[in-house]
């Protein structure tokens, strides 16, 4: 009873930090609520007994992302860039127009459908659903399907991983002028 | 399933009394056990907090041949009660131009960062609120909460020391993070779980059964994840954020009364709980020497021995804070990516082909020919 409480609580912080990430005008107080709703998905996912996960999502959402992002909304001057002008539903004009909206529409309806049918199966057999005990937790069956069946996918993103840090420490270092 | 609290006490007998006391609401007896203790812990890890302002100032005035607060109650022990007060009672000012929301929200963050991290902090064998099999990771995770409140309340001040105190803090929180994590995980690797019961577990009460003197990678890990730490926290020499020479007191300038005061609490308690990381990773944590048995009043002596433990190598950061110069900003970076981050990839290597060469034995057991 107390793991559906939470689960309520963490369902509704999700809710509450996405309705307040897309209604507050100032872009560093969405970050912050962005904060929130990141740390609402981890508690989903710790309630359903994915804790490394949950705790992924904490180490790379909140002590990584978020703060990366503080930091490009601060030095590309955050709240200053408030939208005076409104268009459809009293959202800024910088936001879009009817076409624009209207794509997104149908794209989230799509989406939705999709997810719907996808999700349908899995819902009316929920009950049945068997936990593997072969592993004592699930980091450790985590690591196993890493290392075995899944070590392909481990590699090349690692090697994408690779890349990317070494992108960026050679977009960052000073150039020498002759 | 987690060993927390509560599965530790149903092992006892006692244990049935109440839980034919409360019937049915077994949740509600879990809950209230939790409650009890979470409370316990906070209120505890917070004395300590203020105790070690007490004890900064004590042992600073001793190094610089003073006395130091000796006025309020017996050896000046009540002085950081007094501190509070004050600090309750001071006038709560808020700058005019001040993002409201993020400068009240920027202290909380800081608090709640510090405490969560409590709930996996391993005191005793069954004095631990939840034994996570993610705990170190957790406690790494969490711990970050502390980055986004000092970088929001520099940010939320707007003010130039507040502002640059808080970027600092954040870049230097972030960077640290690397090394120290990467320390962590080799010691993940000897004791081949991420849960404080497996990794105290691993290790025994004498120091040559401790993680630190397993072998010389992880002996060199400990002191990365020391220097790592003292960074993470914002401790002498790497205290740049609140550089009061350069940045009147940094991030927290703005913030008078209890929202400084949640700030410094923080501060404090992050270094215990640092020190408590560090002395279960590496120091043997709560086992008793020569004795490895995990009976109900044994409880408080695995206590005294992490405390013990915990609270020398406090002593060890205040020395280091009254004894070093503080570092420029690129020094610091230098420090972080160009030597700790290499010498911990090295580490964390090194502890892999230790465990598959020596078959996981420590040095000492393969001098003394161990089990």
């Amino acid at each position: 009873m107390f793991l559906q409480f939470l689960f309520i609580a963490s369902a509704f912080l999700t809710l509450a930090c996405t309705i307040a990430v897309l209604v507050t005008k100032n872009l560093m107080h969405s970050c912050v609520f962005l904060l929130g709703t990141l740390i609402g998905v981890a508690g989903l996912y710790a309630t359903l007994g994915a804790d490394f996960v949950a705790v992924t999502q904490i180490m790379v959402y909140m002590g990584g992302v978020v703060i990366l992002m503080l930091f490009a909304v601060m030095l590309t001057g955050g709240k200053d860039f408030v939208s005076r002008a409104q268009t459809l539903l009293g959202l800024p004009a910088t936001m879009g127009n009817k076409w624009t909206y209207g794509l997104g529409l149908l794209v989230g309806v799509v989406f939705l459908l999709t997810n719907v049918k996808l999700l349908s199966n899995i819902i009316t057999t929920l009950p049945t659903a068997e936990i593997n005990n072969d592993f004592p937790s699930t980091v450790s069956r985590l690591g196993h399907l890493l290392v075995k069946d899944h070590v392909l996918a481990f590699e090349i993103s690692s090697v994408l991983l690779l890349g990317a840090l070494v992108g960026a420490a050679i977009i960052a270092r000073p150039r020498k002028h002759n | 399933m987690n060993q927390t609290v509560v599965s530790y006490l149903a092992q006892y007998e006692f244990f049935d009394f109440l839980v034919n006391l409360f019937g049915k609401n077994q949740s509600l007896l879990s809950f209230l056990i939790y409650l009890i203790f979470a409370l316990l812990i906070v209120g505890m890890c917070a004395t300590i907090g203020g105790l070690g302002t007490y004890a900064e100032r004590k042992i600073s005035a001793d190094i610089q041949a003073r006395i130091g607060p000796n006025r309020v109650g017996p050896y000046g022990l009540l002085q950081f009660l007094a501190d509070g007060v004050k600090m309750i009672v001071k006038e709560d000012v808020m700058p005019f131009s001040a993002d409201k929301m993020l400068f009240y929200l920027a202290p909380i963050l800081c608090l709640v960062g510090v405490f969560a991290t409590l709930a996996v902090l391993p005191f005793a064998g069954g004095f631990i609120m939840t034994d996570l099999n993610v705990g170190i990771f957790y406690l790494v995770a969490i711990s970050s909460l502390v980055g986004v409140g000092v970088f929001l309340g520099g940010y939320a001040s707007n003010s130039k020391w507040s502002m640059l105190g808080g970027m600092r803090g954040a870049s230097q929180i972030i960077s640290y993070e690397i090394p120290v994590t990467i320390s962590i995980l080799a010691i993940t690797l000897l004791a081949g779980g991420m849960g404080f019961g497996t990794i105290v577990g691993s290790q025994g009460g004498l120091p040559h059964q401790w993680f630190l003197l397993h072998n010389p990678f992880a002996f060199i890990a400990f002191f990365v994840y020391f220097v790592g730490a003292l960074a993470e926290t914002n401790r002498a020499p790497f205290d740049l954020p609140e550089a009061e020479s350069e940045l009147v007191s940094g991030y927290h300038t703005e913030y008078t009364g209890m929202r400084f005061g949640f700030f410094a609490l923080a501060e404090y308690i992050e270094v215990f709980v640092v020190c408590g990381v560090a002395a279960a990773l590496f120091l043997g944590g709560y086992n008793i020497p020569g004795l490895k048995l995990d009976l109900l009043p044994l409880q408080a002596v695995q206590f005294t021995v992490f405390m013990t433990k915990t609270l020398a190598l406090y002593y060890v950061v205040i020395w280091v804070r009254w004894t070093f110069p503080r570092l420029r900003v690129d020094q610091l970076m230098s420090i972080c990516w160009k030597y700790l981050t290499p010498i911990s990839i090295f580490n964390l290597v090194g502890c892999a082909i230790w465990m598959v060469a020596f078959n996981g034995k420590s040095i000492a057991d393969i001098i003394f020919g161990g089990h």
